[in-house]
């Protein structure tokens, strides 16, 4: 029963997150997509690999200040926390949702253009959203059929 | 033996149906794929992992980890290329170095090989070891991480993350170098460490700091070059393999000819022609073990070789159809490499090559003529051949050259449609002197990448440190320190509003106050870059190639060399002429509009009709770079000399001076997608003028335009510029070639410093965006560089075409079709 009960989570967080990539409206982007890495570097090994001995401190933030959560990578695990962090590697300020999702996730890598058009802002090291870019793709390929 | 022995110096007879190899390399390389190659970030991570002594010397944990990758590097032979030896394990290989941008692949490695966009082979267990093994070690160590944490983040490395203001080369690359191979060739790898050895001993007694670190980098010198033999070595062993499995005479008999080369050079000195061309070309791989791949350029190529053909085609031991073949190979070779552009970076950077540049001809240390038989042997392969690297430049100097010369350099630019490059001796040597280089050292000047000069192997100018934005510091000055871009943050200093501003020359001060700001940021940050890199990125290979080091027993990195430059190039320079150009003359001398007026709708876009209505008045009523108008001309030289004195008060971490320049590679494009409009009546969005280049359709006459460009020559542009020309190609291409140089020859008179072309019609560019596949070979001149029109952004292709097309019969621009 708790096992259907997990199952009905996931697809319900997997539809959440692909109503994201495919609408003009993503606000619900940035949770969705962190608690379903969150859940997947759990329960898939393979995907866990990606942050072995890996310490990384994220901050995101919209520019309307609404949105301030954080990822933490440390001993082999992701914990996602609401508000402000001390010393990130990386904070990324972002405009709208949908502006992170084309940042993190587009097929066509708006990296730069996200970021000469002020959509999104970074400060901190680069290589670490790098990463987190690379992660973000990876959990997509993960995505069941829906 | 002459300079001058050939009966046909266009060597007409030699084409690619007589000469096979050629032929079938040729489209090899043409339809070879570029493939992600992590061979060198593999075996640097390792050694790092696992070999590194961090309490050695930066000098020498680079050459044992050089030394490392060139030991374990793999041995490849892809073709039938005479030459042995190839930059990464790919026939085209993008090589990836974790020291600067390799990480930002990171989100591309699942995708890099189906991208839309310039895609690069990557298997997925090489993106598996850069994603698990590779990456993850570098993500606190690259250069610019590196400068974050020592620095504290500064204000100015923001600013250049920021992208729209300046870019920091450093934190991609030095490289930007023509090594010295003379001494190479004349006493071998072997002969260089052995005199490292000797200054070393010479040392031995001396026990102070110093003394230990000029011994630490002779050992360094002599463990990257062993590197270099330890890697000649193995190919000569996998020849023999080759050669020894192969029952075909001619197959073994190539890799046998290819196994003696490499038993002999670059280790000891070389003996023929066919060797020294082999030996430069293994010493180049070794020099991009240590450092990236961008325009490590092999120089006077047809002056370093002369020796070697003229001594083996006096014995008879070759022919010219052989030295056209083998120099066709080095070229081929050349090319065996790529810049790994992230898909984000197409936008800017998209299409260019890794620009090793080659210079031919011009005059000698002593002044003289030098243009030889080779000369005209290396422009027939380029011809022959059309590919986009190397960068081919030929020198001319007017008053000691041959018309003969000047003639067949602009007949292969009409045939090529776009290369070589044309610099003028006179101006270039009196820019380089002004640098304070000597006569002789001047003289023997070569091209770098896209169009720096550099003395031969004395000079380390690190050319590319600095691109900056001039239309950021326009802005600034029109916005009290703001930008649009950048909406209410200050970044510049609050300086006066327009209101206040009463006269062209208070904007003038307002416009070089902000300017000298970027600038000292720019600056800044990159004495951050060169501190970071005498750490970690030193170049003691490199340094083995340069005049300079070994007698001082100092690296590159440390000011090792004869010279030790800086350079900056500038980005948007016409646009910004024209937009200083408007102001003076609408604003303050016709007072058509008040200061306030134009800025209100500048920053509007010139919305509105009459917004628009005030666009094309200063678009067609407006003084123009490019044109006879003297406030166009005061403007332009007024913009140079500043930019010039204020980069020369600057004494850079080696000890130079910053050198100003004028080319822009892809980034007027990107960068001016990115700008908003401007006072000259430009909208927001629309395209930037290429390097010193008028601002497209602003200079209706072509010696007008090429007097305007001239007249700034000379000892204030020692960074030199790339000014790009488009003609209509002409039927008679005897009469059209006869003048194209009587043109070129003129504008080199009046003063100017260099000059390319692209042969084509906006017709035929037009027909090239809407249907590439019926020009795959389409080779275009961008703003420094070659590139296949194909492989560029849609930014760049539209700058391409809509560059202003001169018909040289009437010398009038040609209108743009409806």
């Amino acid at each position: 029963m708790i096992e259907l009960i997990q199952e009905q989570v996931y697809q319900g967080l997997w539809r959440q997150l692909n109503n994201c990539i495919e609408s003009e409206v993503a606000e619900e982007f940035l949770q969705t997509l962190l608690t379903l890495m969150k859940i997947m570097f759990v329960i898939q090994p393979d995907y866990r690999r990606n942050i072995v001995n890996f310490n990384g401190r994220y901050q995101f933030a919209s520019k309307d200040g609404e949105v301030t959560v954080a990822a933490i990578f440390g001993k082999n695990r992701m914990k996602v926390v609401e508000g402000t962090i001390k010393d990130p590697n990386i904070t990324v300020t972002f405009r709208s949702g949908k502006a992170l999702l084309n940042f993190l996730l587009s097929p066509k890598q708006d990296i730069l253009i996200s970021m000469l058009n002020r959509e999104i802002q970074t400060n901190g090291n680069l290589n670490y959203i790098s990463k987190f870019g690379y992660m973000s793709k990876r959990l997509l390929q993960l995505m069941p059929r829906l | 033996m002459t300079l001058l022995n050939l009966p046909d110096y266009s060597l007409e007879n030699y084409t690619l149906a007589s000469l096979p190899r050629l032929a079938e390399l040729r489209t090899l390389s043409l339809n070879s794929k570029p493939a992600i190659c992590i061979e060198r970030a593999r075996y640097i991570t390792r050694f790092l992992r696992k070999h590194d002594k961090p309490d050695d010397a930066p000098e020498v944990r680079q050459a044992r980890a050089v030394h490392y990758f060139l030991r374990h590097k793999s041995v490849q032979f892809f073709d039938k290329n005479l030459l042995a030896g190839s930059t990464t394990s790919k026939p085209l290989g993008a090589p990836l170095f974790p020291e600067f941008f390799a990480l930002y692949l990171w989100p591309e490695l699942d995708s890099v090989s189906t991208r839309e966009k310039n895609p690069m082979t990557l298997t997925t267990a090489e993106a598996d070891e850069l994603n698990f093994e590779i990456f993850p070690f570098w993500m606190d160590r690259n250069v610019i991480e590196l400068a974050r944490t020592r620095f504290g983040n500064p204000r100015c490395l923001q600013l250049f993350e920021n992208l729209s203001f300046f870019l920091a080369g450093k934190a991609g690359c030095i490289s930007h170098a023509v090594p010295l191979y003379k001494p190479m060739l004349e006493q071998g790898l072997e002969g260089l460490i052995q005199i490292a050895q000797t200054r070393k001993n010479q040392l031995a007694a001396d026990n102070n700091p110093e003394t230990k670190q000029q011994q630490d980098f002779y050992a360094a010198i002599q463990i990257a070059l062993e590197g270099i033999i330890i890697y000649a070595e193995h190919l000569a062993e996998e020849a023999e393999n080759l050669a020894e499995i192969s029952d075909q005479p001619e197959i073994k008999n190539h890799f046998e000819m290819i196994a003696k080369v490499c038993r002999h050079v670059p280790a000891k000195p070389a003996r023929s022609f066919r060797e020294a061309v082999n030996a430069i070309w293994i010493c180049q791989v070794g020099i991009h073990a240590e450092n990236i791949n961008m325009a490590m350029s092999p120089g006077r190529l047809d002056q370093i070789l002369w020796p070697y053909y003229q001594q083996d085609i006096a014995k008879g031991e070759l022919t010219v159809a052989e030295a056209i073949e083998i120099l066709g190979c080095l070229w081929l070779k050349l090319s065996d490499n790529v810049t790994m552009v992230p898909e984000a970076s197409e936008e800017m950077f998209g299409g260019a090559g890794t620009v090793p540049a080659v210079t031919l001809g011009g005059v000698d240390k002593e002044g003289r003529d030098c243009v030889n038989d080779l000369t005209y042997i290396m422009l027939r392969v380029t011809e022959l051949l059309k590919t986009r690297d190397p960068n081919v430049n030929a020198r001319y100097h007017y008053e000691v050259n041959s018309h003969q010369y000047c003639r067949r350099v602009s007949d292969v630019i009409i045939n090529t449609r776009a290369v070589p490059a044309f610099f003028n001796d006179v101006k270039n040597i009196e820019a380089l002197m002004g640098q304070g280089e000597t006569l002789e050292h001047a003289r023997d000047y070569a091209i770098i990448g896209c169009v720096e000069l550099a003395s031969s192997g004395r000079d380390y100018p690190a050319s590319s440190s600095i691109m900056l934005n001039l239309v950021a510091c326009m802005e600034m000055a029109m916005y009290q320190g703001k930008r649009p871009i950048t909406e209410e943050e200050q970044i510049g200093p609050v300086t006066a509003s327009p209101s206040q501003i009463s006269s062209f020359e208070g904007f003038w001060e307002i416009f070089k106050n902000q300017t000298r700001w970027l600038i000292d940021q720019a600056v800044q940050l990159n004495e951050m870059f060169g501190t970071i890199h005498q750490q970690m990125m030193p170049s003691p290979l490199l340094s083995a190639f340069f005049e300079g080091p070994m007698e001082k027993g100092r690296d590159l990195i440390q000011g090792g060399a004869v010279y030790n430059s800086s350079g900056a190039t500038h980005i948007g320079f016409a646009n910004v002429v024209d937009s200083l150009n408007a102001i003076e003359e609408v604003v303050f001398n016709e007072k058509k509009y008040t200061l306030e007026e134009l800025f209100t709708a500048v920053r509007n876009n010139f919305s509105g009709s009459d917004g628009e209505k005030m666009r094309v008045y200063l678009q067609n009523r407006a003084p123009k770079y490019g044109t006879e108008h003297p406030i166009a001309r005061k403007n332009a030289r007024n913009l140079t000399r500043f930019l010039f004195q204020t980069y020369q008060s600057y004494t850079n971490y080696r000890g130079g001076k910053y050198r100003p320049a004028y080319w822009t590679m892809t980034n007027h494009a990107g960068l001016g997608a990115i700008s908003s409009a401007l006072p000259d009546g430009r909208r927001a969005n629309e395209l930037l003028a290429s390097g010193i280049t008028p601002v497209s359709g602003a200079a209706p006459e072509l010696t007008t335009c090429l007097n305007a460009v001239a007249e700034l020559g000379g000892t204030e542009i020692p960074g030199c510029w790339a000014l790009n020309m488009k003609y209509t190609p002409e039927e008679d291409t005897d009469a059209m070639g006869k003048r194209f140089a009587q043109t070129v020859e003129a504008y080199f008179r009046s003063g100017g410093q260099q000059v390319q072309f692209n042969l084509m019609t906006y017709e035929m560019l037009l027909d090239a965006k809407k249907h590439p596949e019926k020009y795959p070979e389409l080779m275009v001149r961008v703003s420094g560089y070659s590139a296949y029109f194909k492989h560029l952004n849609e930014h760049m292709k539209d700058e391409l075409i809509h560059r202003t097309q001169y018909n040289l019969t009437n010398g009038h621009a040609v209108d743009f079709p409806e």
